[in-house]
């Protein structure tokens, strides 16, 4: 019993907490250095996932998942080039719009595409349960993800923490027009960020799938987008570390409701869960558990 | 209107003298009679190629054309947030789903007739929205959006699924009035509710409350300062977007004839009218009117034309087309023409009631500068 109602859920929440976080890292990063939030950021997981799935069968696994987060970060430039830059001194509500109207268009080609009501398998990418933990049999792949979701962490901590570029990008995030005249060019930096965002979604969206088995166009909107910036409201919006941890919160929080609220009482008790803790957050501690800014 | 208040940050540079009401170009003007005739044919050429069009066997589709009376209401609903008071909605999917199941449930379970259903549906759209709208007071601005993001996912998760509201996944049935049950009367039904809430909205602007709306869209404070009600209108905004969502969901399930969970998701009516509104022009009735009309016909004639041209994939596809075509121009219209449609529709309405037709009159909308937030 125990094993089902709770063991299960905290595996599965961990990972998927994971993914959650890489795409909150996302954000973040986008907020600290544009200000907007990016309400396309579950499309880039989503073109990540098109990107690795269609092309696994025909090209050597790992060239398969470079596809598909490369074809996540090129999303994301084109949305910085093409969207971000234009409207890069307008009020940020029009910014949030003209993200949303990205991820529709994604959504729609998708659609027009055929993908509409298709529903896309997604095997495991390595097979066999790793061991046994209290109970509950944890498989390689869930290893694998955490793993490779701990090692982007890592790295984007180096990066930020250890890198000039890393350094520019933060300092950009703090005070723009000290930065540049410092000689750090805004658009390199807009570019760097987005590319990355880009590509974490990218990241999650190729690891996340096989986790239930398939993926439906626009899962990425659909079903990643509001944990991960409940995640990152939870980080504050402003913290890379603070967005990872707010990840595993939603993806526990989640995978317990889940499992321990019955769909017959209450169905979708899982997005009610998320809405009371973005909620809660929000009203009682808008600066998030590990933020420094509002 | 709003545009007589000043943002505290704006204060280094020196403000352009007002224009006054007098100094308006076009004020004395005075058409001639041939130019009232000119406008009053333009009104009522449509009006009459409207009844001939209704009374005719001509092949038509109403049922396309209630779409776009459908979208329009519900735009317009956005627009309230978005466009007046400058608050943003994403979770529109909940808004008019709500309405749609409580008119459905008001006709086909408690047995009352339409009418009541629709304004069953418009009280529980507006108690709601006040309910969103109470947030709102607490969790400004694009923190804001995500609480009515994940307000939409919990309605469309949680509430349509809930079988002693909305009959779980099969769906609740929601007949027509009787006399209106053909597509062509219903589309009467639709034009006429939508002509009643235009009538609304173009009241609600020209009062009290909407200057203080618009007040509070430029900047909350200092409205606050003007003595405006921060609180009560904001509130105030919420209950009338949730109001004609309302009205825009009972027209959208009578539609129908059945209502079911997976029709109001994200990607199909929060953004889709979002967009519509966008386009059409925040703040803009004709111009989103307009767009909503042209949003459902290039879905409905696409197909068509797609045919005669022998793409069959536009032919198949033509809706998603029209999304992707339609976010595009979402896109452009923010960059290039914050007024979109409302550049076009604009005039002509100022030329009906009487003016020059010029297309500039000042008049900024999202973006161009103003309005929003000026914190880096």
């Amino acid at each position: 019993m125990l094993a089902f109602e709770v063991a299960r859920p905290v595996v599965l929440g961990v990972v998927q907490g994971a993914g959650v976080g890489l795409m909150a890292i996302g954000l973040v990063l986008i907020y600290k250095s544009s200000r907007v939030f990016n309400f396309a950021a579950g499309e880039f997981a989503t073109v990540g996932a098109f990107g690795f799935y269609l092309t696994k069968s025909h090209v050597p696994f790992l060239v398969a998942a470079l596809i598909g987060v490369l074809a996540a970060l090129g999303t994301g430039l084109l949305t910085e080039r093409l969207v971000i830059r234009p409207l890069a001194n307008r009020p940020r509500v029009t910014l949030l719009v003209a993200t949303a109207a990205v991820a529709i268009f994604v959504i729609a080609f998708q659609f027009l595409a055929g993908a509409q009501g298709k529903l896309f398998g997604a095997k495991a990418l390595v097979s066999g349960n790793a061991f046994r933990l209290v109970g509950v049999f944890v498989s390689w792949q869930e290893i694998v993800i955490v793993v490779v979701l701990a090692a982007s962490g890592a790295a984007l901590a180096w990066f930020f923490g250890r890198t000039d570029l890393g350094l520019a990008t933060l300092a950009t995030s703090q005070e723009p027009t000290a930065a540049r005249l410092m000689g750090i060019r805004l658009n390199r930096v807009a570019m760097l960020t987005w590319g990355l965002a880009g590509a974490l979604g990218g990241v999650a969206g190729v690891l996340l799938p096989p986790l239930t088995q398939n993926f439906t166009p626009a899962f990425g909107t659909t079903d990643l987008l509001i944990p991960a910036f409940t995640a990152a409201v939870l980080g504050g919006m402003t913290s890379v570390p603070g967005a990872f941890v707010g990840g595993l919160v939603l993806g526990l929080v989640q995978n317990l409701t889940q499992f321990n609220v019955s769909s017959n009482r209450l169905p979708g008790a899982p997005s009610v869960a998320v809405l009371v803790v973005l909620v809660a957050v929000l009203v009682v501690r808008p600066t998030g558990i590990l933020g420094r800014e509002a | 209107m709003a545009r007589t208040l000043e943002r505290p940050s704006a204060g280094g540079t020196p403000s352009p003298p007002r224009t006054t009401v007098s100094e308006l170009p076009g004020r004395g003007f005075q058409p001639t009679p041939a130019g009232w005739a000119a406008r009053a044919a333009a009104v009522l050429a449509p009006l009459m190629v409207g009844v001939w069009y209704v009374r005719s066997n001509a092949p038509v589709r109403s049922d396309a054309l209630a779409t776009a009376a459908v979208i329009a209401i519900g735009a317009l609903s956005l627009n309230v947030l978005v466009g007046y008071t400058g608050q943003i909605s994403l979770g529109h999917q909940a808004f008019i789903g709500i309405g749609a199941f409580t008119s459905a449930y008001i006709i086909s379970e408690s047995h009352q007739p339409f009418l009541v259903g629709v304004v069953v549906a418009l009280l529980v759209g507006a108690v709601q929205a006040v309910v969103l709208g109470l947030i709102a007071l607490r969790v400004r601005g694009l923190y804001f959006a995500l609480v009515t993001l994940a307000w939409g996912k919990v309605a469309e998760q949680c509430l349509f699924r809930l079988k002693s509201f909305t009959r779980g996944g099969a769906g609740a049935e929601a007949p027509r009035p009787s006399g209106f049950t053909t597509d062509k009367a219903y589309l009467v039904v639709c034009l006429v509710g939508l002509a009643l809430i235009l009538l609304v909205d173009w009241r609600l602007v020209a009062t009290k409350a909407g200057r203080a709306m618009q007040a509070l869209r430029e900047s909350p404070q200092v409205a606050a300062n003007y003595g405006v009600d921060v609180k009560g209108y904001t509130l105030y905004a919420f209950a009338v977007a949730g109001a004609y969502a309302g009205v825009a969901g009972a027209l959208f399930a009578s539609r129908r004839l059945t209502v079911q969970s997976g029709d109001f998701d994200f990607a199909g009516i929060a953004l889709t009218y979002l967009i519509v509104t966008v386009v059409g022009g925040l703040r803009r009735r004709g111009g989103i009117v307009a767009f909503s009309l042209l949003y459902v016909l290039g879905g409905e004639y696409l197909p068509d034309l797609a045919r005669a041209i022998g793409v069959r994939t536009i032919e198949v596809n033509a809706g998603y087309y029209i999304q992707a075509l339609s976010a595009v121009l979402a896109i452009l219209t923010l960059i290039f023409q914050p007024d979109g449609l409302g550049t076009i529709t604009a005039p002509v309405g100022r030329w009906l009631r009487g003016e020059r037709f010029q297309l500039a009159h000042g008049g900024g909308a999202l973006g161009r500068g103003g309005g929003g937030d000026a914190r880096p």
